[in-house]
């Protein structure tokens, strides 16, 4: 099982991803607002995977994705979409996204994409 | 169902923020397109619409997912806003305020006219469609077009030490969904253990979904093979063979898919050494309180303030001298706690202010006139329970400085002022008060209007009116049924009138008045408690019995000079400095008292009454508790309080008092 950062801008995303998480034996670390937030406790926590939201204030997903990569090349980062984003998980994944997440979150999906990213 | 309705309170918290930061911001776009605003509202319903979908509120989910694309366009330049699509924009805007309201009630959050409002938007693209256009992400997500996409593989180069080739053909599993991108997670994986030197079908074909689920790779990599392994153990993988071309004897190797992951154990889920890391790192800076849960601490508190009053009588009486220092300690904790709960309660004023610029954009349009609204001091913190009641006369104040105070662009032109009039709100702390103000530069009130409407209303003779000030004059407009508009319009004509502004301030232990000098403009003053849970009163003794009077009723206290005393019309009054006060001694309440020889002069919306009292003793903060309803409503009497020393004192009704005269 594995020690998660989530960073979502809504507290809401956050508490439901959590909650996922949490029913799946993980351990959340950290919790960030915004790609900036996210970059400075990935660095703090180190975490074994992150799940970052895309649209966010300030510095959005796909930059603070980039900012985890640079620091470390071997984070773990899974993307959350939403529905129709297909260019944007080509994007996250170009630039080294290791799994993606569809909001609506359900449980199930997301625990396997978890274990999933933790065991490659 | 269930088990989202324990995220129900967040979901609409935050939805209500996302809401209002697109309003605020659609007020922003109209004056001026910046791509901030642009981009915070393309944010808040994209929020929104994810949070809608988590919770299954369709209607919500399907709004704010066509107000999210109408902004892509926007944000990719290939529309411009205009006035016709904002009014669109701002009616879907209120919509989803009122579909928020209907789901913290419990319902859907599904109106009628969804259809047409998700149309409306999606006209605005001219195409009907679900989907998020796949257009330039580069732009819609904000600075991140070049560099991102990382290159093609790299080309070619000397073959390395140790490298080995390999042969993988891969099979996607059958349940995965979107397994393009799932072949292009296993290939980006596949990059970072070496150098990708083919892939049939092509990659690009891959990327794009258009094989049949099987693919092949051949890649130099000195990773070894268990790395690669590790790599094609994704379960998104139904079969994943292995060959080493370098030797070809070797037998594949060959990786077969489960269909399910094999579950967990309990008991290996969470080690005790985890949850300690997890205290550790999680770091909540904020949370979220139900406001009756704050009004129960409020009430232990309140309970807490009587007992601590309490003790100290008790020691007093036993000149418990070795309490002194512990009651003490006692009374600075417990008024920290007051005064720590009286600030949790509190909250800035911009949480109503905000939402007036659109309701003055509204009525500016409608009305024909040009208004520049200025909100200042939207910092400025209220009691809960005192914000709760300011929003509708607030509202209609503002709607009335626009409906009847600013005059139209032309006429302002021809008197010679600016076409645009200002309308200033504005809030400030004011020793123990909170002052708010909503000042135009309008036509301002008429006195002569005013009174001649009142004489027509019956409300006044003519010989009385000539007798009266400008100000008494102004101040019928606070009467009820009193109306000066020249017609009933959609917008101040809802059969409201300033009285009702009045009362409900009152009811706030608040109190208004009104500046106003024709043709430069009004000016109302609201002056209110920053809460209403604790009220300063005065102690006073009548026939020996005690009372308290809450202090912002009381104009002065004087020494009652008996003499003075007049009766007109069975009723006494008393003559205070050429001004005659009705005098009322309260016998029904508290019984005759002989030794009343102090005069408290009361006021009420503008009318003073007087009352004798036996002596004065002090002012007190105290908390009031309404009559329970086995009590029923008493006459005069607004409450009880209990000071200090345990004893039940009332709280008089001065309101009521002296509307009784």
């Amino acid at each position: 099982m594995g020690r998660i950062l989530i960073v979502d801008d809504t507290l809401f995303m956050r508490t439901l991803l959590k909650n996922i998480l949490f029913s799946g034996g993980h351990d959340i670390v950290g919790e960030a607002g915004d790609g900036d937030e996210a970059i400075a406790k990935y660095q703090e926590l180190k975490p074994d995977l992150v799940t970052m939201d895309v649209v966010m204030p300030k510095v959005n997903g796909i930059e603070a994705l980039k900012g985890i990569k640079s620091f470390d090349p071997n984070a773990k980062v899974v993307m959350c979409t939403a529905v129709g984003q297909e260019q944007m998980v080509k994007l996250a994944i170009k630039s080294g996204a290791k799994g993606y997440i569809v909001k609506p979150f359900q449980a199930p999906k997301v625990l396997e994409e978890i274990k999933n990213v933790l065991g490659s | 169902m269930s088990e989202l309705d324990a995220y129900r309170s967040l979901y609409i918290a935050e939805s209500r923020e996302n809401h209002e930061n697109i309003v605020k911001n659609l007020l922003a776009l109209e004056s001026d397109a910046s791509d901030e605003a642009i981009a915070e509202i393309f944010r808040s319903a994209h929020s929104l619409k994810g949070m809608s979908a988590s919770m299954d509120f369709k209607g919500m989910e399907r709004l704010c997912h066509a107000m999210e694309d109408v902004f892509q366009e926007i944000r990719n330049g290939n529309m411009a806003i205009t006035h016709a699509l904002m009014d669109t924009l701002l009616s879907a805007s209120d919509a989803m305020e009122a579909m928020l309201d209907d789901i913290e009630a419990g319902g859907p959050g599904i109106p009628q006219d969804l259809d047409d409002l998700v149309d409306g938007l999606k006209n605005w693209i001219g195409r009907k469609t679900e989907v998020l256009p796949e257009g330039d992400f580069s732009q819609a997500y904000g600075g991140m077009g070049d560099g991102a996409v990382q290159g093609e593989p790299s080309p070619i180069g000397e073959e390395a030490l140790g490298e080995n080739h390999y042969r993988i053909t891969l099979c996607m599993s059958d349940q995965c969904d979107n397994r393009n991108l799932r072949a292009m997670i296993i290939l980006q994986n596949l990059e970072e253990l070496g150098r990708i030197e083919r892939v049939v079908p092509d990659r690009a074909i891959v990327e794009d979904g258009e094989f049949d689920g099987r693919f092949t790779v051949e890649i130099a990599s000195d990773a070894g093979i268990e790395a690669i392994k590790t790599v094609t153990s994704s379960s998104d993988l139904k079969e994943a063979v292995i060959e080493d071309l370098k030797s070809p004897a070797s037998s594949p190797a060959v990786v077969r898919k489960a269909s399910l992951p094999t579950p967990e154990k309990e008991d290996e889920r969470r080690s005790p050494q985890r949850s300690e890391k997890v205290e550790k790192g999680r770091e909540v800076k904020n949370i979220r309180v139900d406001i009756s849960r704050l009004d129960v601490m409020m009430n232990l508190v309140e309970d807490l303030v009587i007992n601590r009053g309490r003790i100290t009588e008790i020691a007093r009486e036993h000149q418990m001298k070795d309490l002194d220092e512990t009651l003490n300690m006692i009374g600075r904790s417990v008024s920290d706690l007051q005064n720590l709960m009286m600030n949790i309660r509190m909250i800035p004023l911009n949480h109503i202010f905000n939402r007036f610029p659109r309701t003055v954009r509204d009525i500016a349009n409608r009305e024909g006139k040009e208004v520049e609204f200025i909100i200042e001091g939207g910092d400025t913190e209220l009691d809960r329970s005192v914000m709760d009641g300011l929003n509708d006369p607030l509202l209609h104040l503002i709607r009335n400085a626009i409906d009847h105070g600013i005059e139209r662009p032309e006429i302002r032109q021809a008197a010679g002022k600016p076409r645009k009039g200002t309308l200033l709100l504005s809030a400030r702390r004011d020793r123990d008060n909170v002052i708010i103000t909503i000042q135009d530069d309008g036509k301002g009130i008429s006195a002569g209007k005013v009174k001649q409407k009142a004489i027509e209303r019956g409300l006044i003779s003519e010989a009385e009116a000539e007798n009266l000030s400008r100000e008494e004059i102004i101040d019928f407009l606070f009467r009820p049924g009193f109306s000066t508009a020249e017609s009933i319009t959609d917008i101040s004509g809802r059969g409201v009138g300033l009285d009702v502004v009045r009362t409900t301030i009152e009811s706030l232990k608040g109190t208004i008045k009104v500046e106003s000098t024709e043709g430069e403009g009004s000016k109302f003053e609201l002056l209110l408690p920053p809460t209403m849970a604790i009220v300063t009163v005065m102690m006073v003794r009548i026939n020996g019995r005690r009372c308290a009077i809450p202090v912002h009723n009381v104009v002065e206290v004087a020494s009652l000079e008996k003499e003075y005393i007049h009766t007109i019309g069975g009723h006494e009054a008393i003559l205070l400095r050429n001004e005659v006060l009705p005098l009322d001694r309260l016998d029904d309440m508290f019984g005759r008292s002989d030794r009343t020889d102090i005069l408290v002069v009361l006021q009420h919306q503008n009318r003073k009454r007087s009352i004798a009292v036996d002596l004065i003793e002090g002012q007190q903060e105290v908390v009031i508790k309404p009559l329970s309803s086995v009590a029923g409503s008493c006459r005069g009497v607004s409450g009880v309080t209990i000071p200090g020393d345990g004893e039940v004192v009332p709280v008089l009704d001065v309101n009521a008092l002296i509307k009784e005269t």
